[in-house]
């Protein structure tokens, strides 16, 4: 946690906008826990008014009927605010829960609208695991701002009432039969209880946002103990890395790290804090906050002693002044925690406010019918942010609709950030790209987005329906699924589904989910490629996970498939570059070759060349 | 399996081992128990009889000195007695933090080392994944029985003192205290077995949401959102999980209605019949108000010690059941032997051979491996290929002493693998398997498996020969960079190509005498690709090799090549052999090769 302090304003400011964010999420909550607030803070005051009464009465007239009267009306108010209370009190708690769980939606939608750049940084993930932390360790960040709301509401409401049920003790004079006691009607001692009240709470607030603010100080220790606690406490509860585990005997090195996780244990840094000044400061703080009760006892007494009222009310204004202290108090103490929970606040704030510096365009793609697209690299040379070397360095190319075009070269080459300018998930600090001679900038981008279909290597399908999988939404034409599907050679195993399209795929949504291998898969986003019938289909390494069976398949398969469209195919397998109408070769960001299967290979010093004897020659008898 | 199956262990038995426990790791868990206990009852008679004794001394007027005295005596005693229950209380949470974690410790360590085929029963998943959830946090059993515990005595303590101050009063209040307790437990158990009953329900609802969310916000499936525009379709996903759950909530909240609303009844029905008692008392036969205070406030917590004794039994009940989960799971059989099994014999070469061997996943119908012979000499360098599916990864799994066959046996040097300790087999192999375990630790602790003496100089040559030098050399420090951001939030993330180099060097560092590659080479590009097959033969030297791949053409370097198919061996030779067989090897070598082949002619 950084040492810097947030002023109390700015903490109040964050907390203010926490709030409004979340009232968005679930509007029915914020009225729900007004309302809730109000009656809780009241029931005890209700209580302490009846009781009173009933004590009055049998202290000084004991009326039979006045006292039933008290006695049952007493019954039946309580009564009331109590099935009051607890109806909205559960309800109040279901709404909160609903928004704990809403409120990720908030961070789930920045990550949908971020540029891809941002979500592509590591200091992103970091930044919202930060927040995630904070939150699990104790509820730090956003949602302490609807606690902290009730909280300072129920304080409030508790002070107001508190003084006045408190009015009677000042008012009620001490008759001068009493003697020396009559100076307690002196308007001093009004001030004086206060200034006592005031001060005590003051010394135990303190003491209490010292001992809280331990809790700041050891943040970053918490978090981390959080996670070395989550990954080592926890590597074998799903079995993946059984086997190993086992053959390493890793048990010894997770152990060695298991047990410097003591973040939370008594030898932890809070934990040793906790036995020393923050437990001391602590218990000092609760306790001294007793000793007001105390000052107001011997106040309330002498005056009840004197005669200025029963002993009936003396327990109703302990009581009404005991809470109006702790309510003060709890406001006090309330001060430092809005400003420790301002700087969670701040990070999360800081995630949900990442810009998009992105230029979004306004030029329609028109989706035009004869599908004529012309794409062109001009000059193009491209970094990841914060890198030091060029991804792509001076990249030009030229490519129409309709034709198969094959990307190869090593790992690290370029081909992925080459396909990443294209479909704009980054735009290239030099260069431009141009569709039918615009650049791509000036489309807008959701337009831009339309005119293609990828099938990433790291694709990914969700445990959901299949056919929605496909269509990539809830509702679907699933004539128009199924022909994907079967187009893209899943049409056998489609079925053999238990429930056809409807079909959940992978158990980790429902336990009857059906398990798909990764080559049915790979299929399956095919056909959600298929499906979006898009002008461009590119797909990114398509046969790493598959055996030559199935890759042939895919290959012969998907040169039909693709039709007019144009397709683009990365590999590092040349293999699948024989079917493309042109060869694009990339070393170290820049493109060094271009041409067909034919040209490329028959140039013996080139790069093709070489990454095709490298493969070649295990499949061909000349070499050994 | 049956849903309900009785704990194996009951409550008394169950406390009892946490109690064993406790007194091991942290023995003030124990001591707080107690005295906390204690001090909330001290805390309530003070404050039972605060009120009374000091409103006594009003109404008879004493001497102002002794007024005061009472309240100074009072106050102390408050002020003493708060005091230290905070103190207890900020200090409560770390001892039973310790606790728990030494029991997260046992289970851990169970699911590290028991026998690997357990990893496939459901009896074992079962409890594998209970013991976790009554572990997993500050709310569960293994952490909660304290505070539940401390309640129980707490309020038996409560009740017993209580009962003696009631009992100058008449006896069939006290009788009627308690049925309305009684009546009002008996709904909130109705209530509370319902939401246990139903914590299922909520369970699954909630890792449906955590896999909506962890989804959402993935890197990987980020460029797919984009591209497919799957925002919407999300965004629904997750609306309609957050409505479900809500629902459910409300279904909740009815039930616990139930519960409040009996509670408000009975406490009106209750108090109702104290005041009356208590004020025909007081009219009748003298009662002073200070004693009515008294004994109307004794009866009102003296429900309160009754319900929480309840409450606290049904409680430690539940948490006993879950507490009962993990000791089944620590006890939970062993097949293999470890420490109790024999020493495996130093020899120069290990030859391992596997006699008419089967093998079926438990649950499954068919055999993956079915009668199945082969040996493998020391030294041989053996390729296994087959497609995907063929059993090839469970042929080297039963190898490598994972599994044992269902029927059949392997040997080791002609000695049934079983009676070894398996652990000291474990280590005679190197392997690299597809799904790798890498920790959150550093570079040079995930390649020696060690945290301790480790040797640098060997950690460098085995990087140096997996081909990662200078990927290594460029990170901030070096092998000392721990791996992974999970952990350590300046850990280094690799490539998957720099992954499998990085699985490879540990496998070279272990050196042991049989080395297991499992596809190692997926992840890397041709030339990388190559790099390493150029590097095979150098680290195999001397050493039994076992190489796994559905590309043929990487398995040529080896001396025997095994076709796995349906189970079997369906082939086996050289490459040579193979091919001139003109069986499943030559055909799926032609698919494989056509594009290159056809490449000769340019």
């Amino acid at each position: 946690m950084k040492e810097k302090s947030i002023s109390l304003k700015n903490a109040f400011l964050l907390h203010i906008r926490a709030m409004r964010e979340l009232h968005k999420v679930t509007p029915e909550y914020l009225p729900t826990a007004t309302g809730t607030a109000f009656v809780e803070a009241l029931v005890p005051y209700v209580t302490v008014y009846f009781s009173a009464r009933i004590l009055e009465e049998l202290a000084l007239l004991r009326r039979e009927d006045v006292l039933w009267n008290w006695v049952i009306a007493g019954l039946f108010w309580i009564g009331i605010f109590t099935i009051l209370n607890a109806i909205l009190k559960q309800q109040e708690e279901m709404l909160l829960d609903d928004l704990w769980g809403r409120k990720d939606m908030l961070f789930s939608q920045k990550l949908f609208d971020m540029d891809f750049a941002d979500i592509d940084k590591q200091e992103t993930h970091d930044l919202r695991a930060q927040v995630k932390q904070a939150e699990n360790w104790s509820g730090w960040g956003l949602m302490r701002a609807p606690m902290y709301y009730v909280k300072t509401l129920k304080n409030a409401i508790g002070i107001v009432s508190g003084m006045i049920l408190t009015i009677g003790l000042f008012t009620a004079k001490v008759p001068d039969a009493a003697g020396d006691l009559v100076v307690l009607n002196h308007p001093i001692f009004i001030f004086i209880l206060f200034a006592i009240m005031l001060l005590i709470n003051f010394v135990a607030g303190s003491l209490a946002a010292k001992a809280a603010a331990y809790w700041g100080s050891v943040g970053d220790d918490a978090t981390f103990g959080n996670r070395l606690f989550g990954a080592f406490g926890f590597i074998g509860r799903t079995g993946a890395r059984g086997a190993d585990i086992r053959m390493y005997n890793q048990q010894e090195l997770v152990s060695a790290y298991w047990k410097k996780n003591s973040a939370f244990g008594v030898d932890g840094k809070i934990g040793s804090l906790a036995s020393g000044p923050m437990g001391l400061y602590a218990s000092l703080g609760v306790g001294i906050t007793t000793v007001f009760t105390g000052f107001i006892y011997v106040f309330t007494c002498l005056k009840a002693w004197g005669g200025a009222f029963d002993v009936g009310s003396v327990t109703q204004y302990v009581g009404a002044v005991t809470a109006l202290s702790s309510n003060i108090f709890a406001i006090i103490e309330l001060k430092g925690e809005l400003k420790t929970n301002a700087s969670y606040m701040e990070r999360a704030f800081e995630f949900l406010d990442i810009p998009n510096s992105m230029y979004q365009g306004s030029l329609t793609t028109e989706k035009r019918s004869d599908r004529q697209y012309e794409v062109e690299f001009k000059n193009v040379s491209f970094k990841y942010p914060g890198a030091e070397n060029w991804a792509l360095k001076n990249v030009s190319m030229k490519f129409k609709v309709g034709s198969r075009l094959a990307i190869v070269g090593e790992n690290g080459s370029g081909k992925t950030t080459f396909i990443k300018l294209l479909c704009r998930l980054y735009d290239p600090q030099e260069g431009q790209i141009l569709l039918n001679g615009i650049d791509i900038r000036k489309y807008n981008y959701r337009d831009y987005m339309d005119i293609f279909s990828i099938v990433f290597q790291d694709f990914q399908l969700l445990s959901q329906p299949l056919g929605t999988n496909v269509a990539g939404s809830n509702t679907y034409d699933k004539d128009k699924v199924a022909k994907a599907l079967v187009d893209a050679g899943f049409g056998d195993r489609l079925a053999t589904m238990p429930q056809g399209l409807d079909t959940q795929l992978y158990k980790e949504f429902t336990e009857n989910g059906v398990e798909v291998s990764g080559g049915e898969a790979q299929k399956i986003a095919i056909a959600r490629a298929l499906y979006k019938d898009a002008p461009f289909i590119i797909l990114d390494e398509p046969t790493a996970a598959l055996d030559p069976i199935a890759e042939a398949e895919i290959y012969s398969k998907f040169n039909d498939i693709s039709g007019d469209k144009t397709a683009i195919y990365i590999s590092h397998r040349l293999s699948s570059c024989k079917f493309c109408d042109e060869i694009a070769v990339f070393h170290d960001g820049t493109v060094i070759q271009m041409g067909s299967h034919e040209m490329l290979i028959s140039d013996e010093n080139g790069k093709y060349h070489e990454l095709w004897q490298v493969q070649a020659q295990y499949y061909t008898e000349s070499v050994a | 399996m049956k849903e309900k199956k009785k704990p194996k262990y009951n409550m008394l038995q169950n406390i009892w081992w946490m109690v064993k426990i406790a007194w091991k790791v942290r023995v003030r868990v124990l001591v707080f128990v107690v005295l906390t206990a204690t001090l909330e009852v001290l805390y309530n008679l003070t404050q039972l009889y605060i009120a009374p004794e000091i409103l006594k001394r009003v109404e008879e007027q004493v001497a102002l000195d002794e007024l005061l005295l009472t309240i100074g005596i009072f106050s102390i005693a408050i002020f003493l007695i708060v005091g230290i229950k905070e103190y207890i209380e900020e200090n409560a949470m770390f001892p039973h933090v310790d606790v728990r974690s030494y029991i997260i410790g046992l289970i851990g360590r169970k699911c590290n080392m028991t026998s690997y085929p357990n990893n496939f029963e459901t009896e074992f998943i079962k409890l594998r994944e209970r013991a976790h959830l009554a572990t997993d946090g500050n709310r569960e059993a293994t952490e909660r029985i304290w505070e539940t515990l401390t309640n129980l005595l707490k309020n038996i303590g409560g009740f017993v003192i209580y009962l003696m101050i009631l009992s100058h009063l008449n006896m069939v209040m006290i009788l009627l205290v308690l049925a309305t307790c009684v009546i009002g437990f008996f709904v909130s158990l109705y209530v509370d077995n319902w939401k246990f009953e139903h914590r299922s329900e909520e369970d699954k609802i909630y890792a449906q949401k955590i896999y909506v969310r962890s989804k959402a916000e993935s890197v990987t499936l980020a460029k797919d959102i984009r591209i497919f525009g799957l925002q919407n379709w999300l965004n629904d996903i997750n609306t309609h999980i957050h409505d479900v759950y809500k629902d459910f909530r409300i279904r909740c909240e009815k039930k616990m209605l139930l519960a409040d609303l009996t509670e408000v009844v009975l406490s009106i029905a209750r108090n109702g019949i104290a005041y009356a008692y208590l004020i025909r008392l007081t009219l009748e036969e003298g009662l002073s108000v200070s004693e009515f205070l008294l004994y109307f406030t004794a009866f009102s917590t003296f429900t309160m010690w009754v319900t929480g004794i309840l409450q606290a039994l049904t409680k430690l009940h539940q948490q006993s059941l879950d507490i009962s989960c993990v000791r089944e799971f620590l006890e939970y059989p062993e097949k293999f032997l470890f420490e109790e099994g024999a020493n495996i014999p130093k020899t120069e070469g290990y030859e391992l051979k596997l006699e008419n061997v089967s093998f079926r996943y438990p649950g499954t119908g068919t055999d993956t491996i079915h009668n199945l012979n082969l040996t493998i000499q020391p030294g041989e360098k053996l390729a296994i290929v087959g497609l995907n599916g063929a059993g090839k990864t469970t042929l080297v799994k039963l190898l490598c002493g994972l599994f044992d066959p269902t029927e059949g046996r392997v040997l080791l040097n002609g000695q049934d693998i079983r009676k070894f300790n398996r652990r000291e087999y474990y280590g005679l192999f190197s392997a690299v398997f597809q799904e790798f375990s890498i920790l959150d630790v550093t570079v040079a602790e995930n390649i020696a498996q060690t945290n301790e003496n480790i040797d640098l100089d060997k950690v460098w040559d085995c990087i140096e020969k997996a081909g990662l030098t200078n990927a290594i050399k460029e990170l901030p420090q070096g092998i000392d960079t721990h791996v992974g951001r999970e952990v350590y939030l300046d850990g280094v993330l690799f490539s998957g190509g720099q992954t499998q180099r990085l699985m490879l060097a540990r496998a070279l560092y272990k050196d042991g005498a049989i080395l297991v590659l499992d596809e190692p080479t997926a992840a890397l590009d041709p030339i990388a690709e190559n790099d390493i097959y150029m590097k095979y033969s150098d680290m195999t030297a001397g050493k039994t090799a076992m190489f796994i791949s559905h590309r043929l053409a990487s398995t040529r370097f080896c001396d025997r090549i095994i076709f796995v198919a349906d189970g079997g061996i369906s082939e086996e030779g050289t490459h040579e052999e193979l091919l001139e067989k003109n069986g499943a090897y030559a055909e799926l070598f032609e698919i494989q090769s056509r594009y290159y082949q056809e490449g000769r002619e340019f």
